[in-house]
């Protein structure tokens, strides 16, 4: 119940969102570290690949 | 996020696609815990202070082998047709805007200082600084939102690493209430940021929470630890707040504790331990809640220690006049050795007034065992605790 309830929250705002980046325009690079590690991660260190990003919460 | 783990997997493996994560929240442990959880092995970065700029979460994105973005909402059943089959072509006339999101790796922090950006230089000191730049990371903050105190993203960026110095040996007294109160100014300046709401839901009070946030944490370690796995430790547990489910009618308080110190008899401590109070939202609604976080420390450089061998720790609360509090007699947890000097925390909910103004002053004390030193004087001690809650019209 808990988790449907988060799921449900989740879809209804990820349209708020999803506005942000456009298609047809190319995503801004950003450098974050990366959780596994704490070593620097750049989007365009994928240049080449196609990629699903996903942005998302433990909560 | 475990569709699309579930349903890349084989593509992933097979070189076809990256999954790229990016999460935004307060903790990283928490996250790779939960990735730990969910067998989640492709890389996710952390954004504390989302400097992607995003308004909620999740959100997908499918990018093309040149960075274009080409759906913004892709479908895990046609995704594969829609997407992955797909020959994409390079434009060069199309550009990103902005080119970049945060700061850049290596970080040119004294460059970033002395350019006198206050929320560049702290977006790069707190991605890059860790601890031992927190400070340095806050200064800039406060200096971009005193240059613009409508600079929302620089506040909600300053109450996170508030937040996160209220965690560390190097806290300052009032770090946790001057987080949440530079959360609820970004929030004030910018409604529609889902993102900053949560960070202060999750601390917030039962009523205003959509979930329970951090719930699933013992789940998880509980099925790691069955798979012969050891858990990715939490330097800090969530609790209280956190983990506490959402709740549709303020909850009434149905024991009959009377107060265990009416006249106020017991004696004051004045050298043993202090409270921090910090109430979640920093201003409250009239007839809306709060969350009260009580926060006991024993004062640095003494040498008292808490005796676990009678009572627990407990606050009494009394309801402000016209309002509610969700239990009147709180107890804290309490290790099962004889002592211990561990922090204390308790946390209890107050509904203000229908017609409050100014601010609501709650009643409350705490009272618990300590003692002086190893081998000396133990004693029963009442710290009055200063419950104020202001009101925002």
């Amino acid at each position: 119940m808990t988790r449907s309830l988060t799921l449900l929250s989740a879809v209804v705002v990820a349209s708020v969102a999803s506005a942000q980046a456009k298609v047809g325009q190319r995503h801004p690079d950003f450098t974050l570290a990366n959780i596994a590690d704490g070593k620097p991660v750049s989007l365009s260190d994928y240049r080449g690949k196609k990629v699903l990003l996903i942005q998302f919460a433990s909560w | 996020m475990p569709v699309w783990h579930d349903t890349t997997k084989q593509l992933v493996a097979d070189g076809k696609l990256v999954l790229l994560g990016v999460t935004q929240e307060q903790h990283p442990e928490r996250c790779r815990l939960f990735a730990q959880w969910r067998g989640f092995n492709w890389p996710i970065l952390h954004d504390p202070i989302n400097v992607l700029e995003s308004s909620a979460v999740p959100t997908v994105v499918a990018l093309d082998e040149f960075g274009i973005v080409r759906s913004t909402r892709p479908n895990p059943k046609t995704f594969a047709t829609n997407f992955l089959a797909k020959t994409f072509q390079d434009d060069p006339a199309v550009r990103a805007t902005p080119v970049r999101y945060g700061p850049t790796h290596p970080p040119a922090f004294d460059k970033l200082i002395a350019a006198a950006n206050g929320r560049a230089a702290g977006d790069a000191l707190t991605l890059w600084g860790g601890d031992k730049r927190l400070n340095d990371a806050i200064a800039a903050y406060k200096s971009a939102v005193k240059a613009d105190p409508k600079d929302a993203p620089a506040w909600f960026r300053l109450g996170v690493c508030l937040r996160r110095r209220s965690e560390l040996a190097t806290r300052e007294p009032d770090d946790f209430h001057a987080a949440v109160a530079a959360w609820g100014t970004a929030l004030d300046l910018n409604p529609n940021q889902y993102i900053w709401r949560r960070r202060i839901q999750q601390y917030g009070p039962r009523l205003d929470k959509p979930y329970p946030f951090y719930d699933w944490v013992t789940d998880a370690e509980a099925a790691i630890r069955e798979r012969g796995e050891t858990p990715v430790p939490l330097p800090v547990r969530p609790d209280g707040a956190e983990i506490a489910a959402p709740l549709r009618t303020f909850p009434t308080d149905a024991t009959a504790a009377k107060n265990p110190d009416p006249a106020g008899k017991i004696t004051r401590d004045k050298v043993a331990a202090v409270a921090e109070v910090v109430a979640v939202p920093a201003r409250v609604k009239p007839g809306q809640s709060v969350r009260v976080h009580v926060t006991f420390r024993l004062k640095a450089g003494g040498k008292s220690h808490w005796n676990n061998e009678a009572d627990p720790l407990r606050v009494w609360v009394d309801p402000p006049a016209g309002g509610a509090v969700s239990a009147r007699l709180i107890p804290a947890d309490k290790p099962a050795t004889a002592t211990s000097t561990e922090v204390r925390t308790v946390g209890f909910e107050v509904k203000v007034p229908a017609d409050a103004t100014g601010t609501v002053r709650v009643p409350a004390f705490a009272l618990y065992h300590v003692c002086d030193e190893v081998g000396g004087t133990c004693r029963f001690v009442r710290l009055d605790l200063t419950v104020e809650l202001p009101v925002r019209r």
